[in-house]
């Protein structure tokens, strides 16, 4: 019966055409971009040369750190794949979850809505689940608002601040050419860092050049950083980072729209409604440890070595007792030979017994090393 | 609903076959008392905010439930979001297992097949009032809402997801959009009911199944070791209205869901029809 088999016909061509459509249309996005070559200086120039400055879009991070596992647990509450609702039940706020909050960005994917208008003005709108995080800046004022605590931290930023720091963008982009400042970052980094320009490509619909960055020590956790500029205004639209032995980025934040239409100027202005708690924070002060913490004793950290595997340590201070005497700690850190590591794909962390803390890009045994 | 004249190739009779499935449909008392059941939801949880007490803590509950006693318009955004997992795919696995089947158990399935072109017309028709009842039972949820939570509680301007304030007929106008929103979201759902009601002249098993789909999807949408399928899953953007309820307005979640379901309508769609034109109607 062929006339009968011939009526599921559409069921076997429609998921066919869908098939094809799903490969085909992100392989037509990503179809090969020939840009005029350009050296690693010449992007540079381009970077240093970009004037857009107004300009509204969709960022994606995606964060593939290898956390250790009992930090992916504390941490997947947090992330909103969980129904609302069944929060509840993790129990009420504890430091640990003050901590979890904290650490949230370094793992999973988010999405956030990015408007820029100009050097002051930025408001960003990351998005969860129902829920929405703001932060809004227009240079006078700066709002932070959580809709899920319906809780919103103002900030007035006072106008001296403003000046100084506007004065300080004037001071570094009319001192420098934009070739001046792409011989200094070559300059500064060279010693440490290979530049190159990788393969044209396409982020958010507009053609990059891929300018990578890798270290020329050896042995750091760090494989190379990626940024991805626009090759028609200069304006870096994604930067990954890549870990050793991972195939994944470990880091990769970027655009996926972006739109260089001058974003409504109401967007940077913000008016608690009725009903939201409206909390005021003084301007951090610029040593808010000092200020705040007097007596938390924790002595300057000493950098050994110079570059990406450079190390950094932290001499042993009280304070630290606190944070290992918290659940967390124990969860996130193993037990190792002479103290207690963390370590993720970019990172290690190694707490020795003796209080001293070291950490950098770098395998442990060199941390361990670093240490004796 | 028997209607001679599907015989004829004339639209008219499309129209006025579906005309008559929507009249038998909406005049189903098993519909009536789904849709009081669906306004049921908003009026129940604010009458029971409204007899108890105690304040309701930010995020506390359901998403928006602390914003129910400041401002009567959350009711219907809250009673949406309690809504969505279970009860409304239930009310569409009911209509959509049942329009198939249901002629099949009662007999007059071959009735309404008398032309040669009518089976593809009667699936049309059959989905066209299945996704009716998809838009009307999410407006009686968020009119219901409105007006129960306008009776209870003050009312004023709606403070937004992302801070910003908007008015009140902007907020009604929001509202409507969400509504369209999950309504666009169980259209995926009706074609898979659809399909599974093509399978068998059971009714009760169709919807069941349906209902079980519906439920395995969004088992399936939780399992973090099954990320890579999240995005397939036609249950995936359900609750990913945020956007629709925040300043300015992003429509991205609302374009890609539309996409998603449009796929699966497609081809449970090409299933049913596959199923329907080739099986021998015999009752």
């Amino acid at each position: 019966m062929s006339r009968k088999s011939l009526k599921w016909l559409p069921a076997l061509v429609v998921p066919a055409v869908i098939a094809v459509g799903v490969v085909s249309v992100p392989l037509q996005a990503g179809a090969a971009v020939d840009l005029p070559d350009k050296s690693a200086n010449e992007v540079l120039q381009l970077v240093a040369n970009s004037t857009e400055d107004s300009f509204s879009g969709t960022v994606s991070k995606t964060a593939n750190l290898g956390l250790p596992a009992g930090l992916s647990t504390a941490l997947s509450g947090t992330s909103g794949s969980v129904p609302r609702g069944t929060e509840s039940m993790k129990g009420g706020a504890t430091a640990g979850d003050a901590l979890a909050s904290g650490l949230e960005f370094l793992s999973g994917t988010h999405e956030a809505r990015v408007f820029v208008s100009g050097p002051r003005n930025l408001r960003v709108q990351v998005k969860d689940q129902l829920a929405e995080r703001k932060a809004v800046s227009n240079g006078t004022d700066a709002w932070f608002y959580d809709s899920e605590t319906n809780v919103a931290t103002h900030v007035a930023i006072p106008a001296e601040a403003t000046s100084e720091v506007s004065e300080e963008l004037q001071d570094a982009t009319e001192l420098a050419t934009p070739a001046q400042v792409a011989d200094r970052i070559l300059d500064k980094l060279g010693d440490s860092t290979d530049f190159a320009v990788g393969t044209d490509a396409r982020v958010a619909g507009r053609t990059v050049y891929e300018l990578v960055l890798t270290p020329k020590a050896t042995g750091t956790l760090a494989e190379s950083v990626s940024i991805a500029v626009d090759s028609e205004t200069g304006l870096p639209l994604q930067v990954s980072v890549a870990a050793a032995g991972q195939a994944d980025p470990a880091i990769e934040v970027g655009f996926t729209s972006i739109d260089f239409s001058e974003p409504a100027a109401d967007l940077f202005t913000f008016t608690p409604g009725d009903g939201v708690t409206v909390e005021e924070l003084p301007l951090p002060t610029e040593r808010p440890l000092d200020a705040a913490h007097p007596d938390l004793g924790i002595g300057e950290p000493v950098v050994t070595g110079a570059g990406w595997d450079a190390i950094v340590e932290v001499p042993a201070a009280s304070a630290l007792g606190e944070l290992s005497a918290n659940p967390l700690f124990e969860q996130v850190t193993t037990d190792v030979d002479g103290g207690r590591a963390f370590s993720t794909a970019l990172v290690t962390v190694y707490f020795a017994d003796d209080g001293r803390v070291l950490a950098g890009s770098v395998p442990l045994d060199r941390l361990q090393a670093a240490a004796n | 609903m028997s209607s001679a004249e599907t015989a004829t190739r004339r639209p008219s009779a499309g129209l006025a076959l579906l005309g008559s499935e929507l009249s038998v449909l909406f005049r189903r008392r098993r519909t009536w008392a789904m849709l009081a059941a669906v306004a049921l939801i908003p009026i129940l949880l604010a009458v029971a905010l409204r007899l108890s007490s105690g304040t309701v803590e930010p995020g506390e509950g359901p998403p928006f439930l602390d914003r129910v006693t400041q401002n009567g318009l959350f009711v219907g955004f809250t009673a949406m979001v309690v809504a969505i997992p279970l009860f409304l795919p239930l009310t569409i696995g009911v209509v959509a297992g049942d329009t198939i089947a249901g002629e099949a158990s009662l007999g007059t399935l071959r009735y309404l097949l008398v032309s040669p072109a009518g089976r593809i017309r009667l699936l049309l028709v059959k989905y066209a009032g299945a996704a009716a009842f998809c838009f009307v039972a999410t407006l009686t949820l968020i009119v219901a809402g409105a007006v129960i939570g306008a009776s209870l509680f003050p009312i004023g301007p709606v403070t937004l997801l992302s801070g910003d304030v908007i008015s009140v007929p902007e907020s009604a106008g929001r509202s409507v959009l969400v509504a369209c929103y999950v309504s666009v979201s169980l259209l995926g759902l009706c074609a898979i009911g659809l399909f599974i009601s093509t399978l068998t002249s059971v009714p009760v098993g169709a919807m069941a199944a349906t209902v079980v789909v519906s439920v395995i999807s969004q088992i399936l949408g939780v399992l973090p070791q099954l990320s890579w399928l999240h995005p397939w899953l036609f249950t995936h953007y359900w609750l990913g209205f945020a956007g629709l309820l925040s300043q300015p307005l992003d429509a991205s979640t609302f374009a890609d869901n539309a996409l998603l379901q449009g796929g699966y309508i497609l081809v449970f769609g090409a299933l049913a029809y596959g199923r329907f034109a080739s099986k021998d109607i015999l009752s």
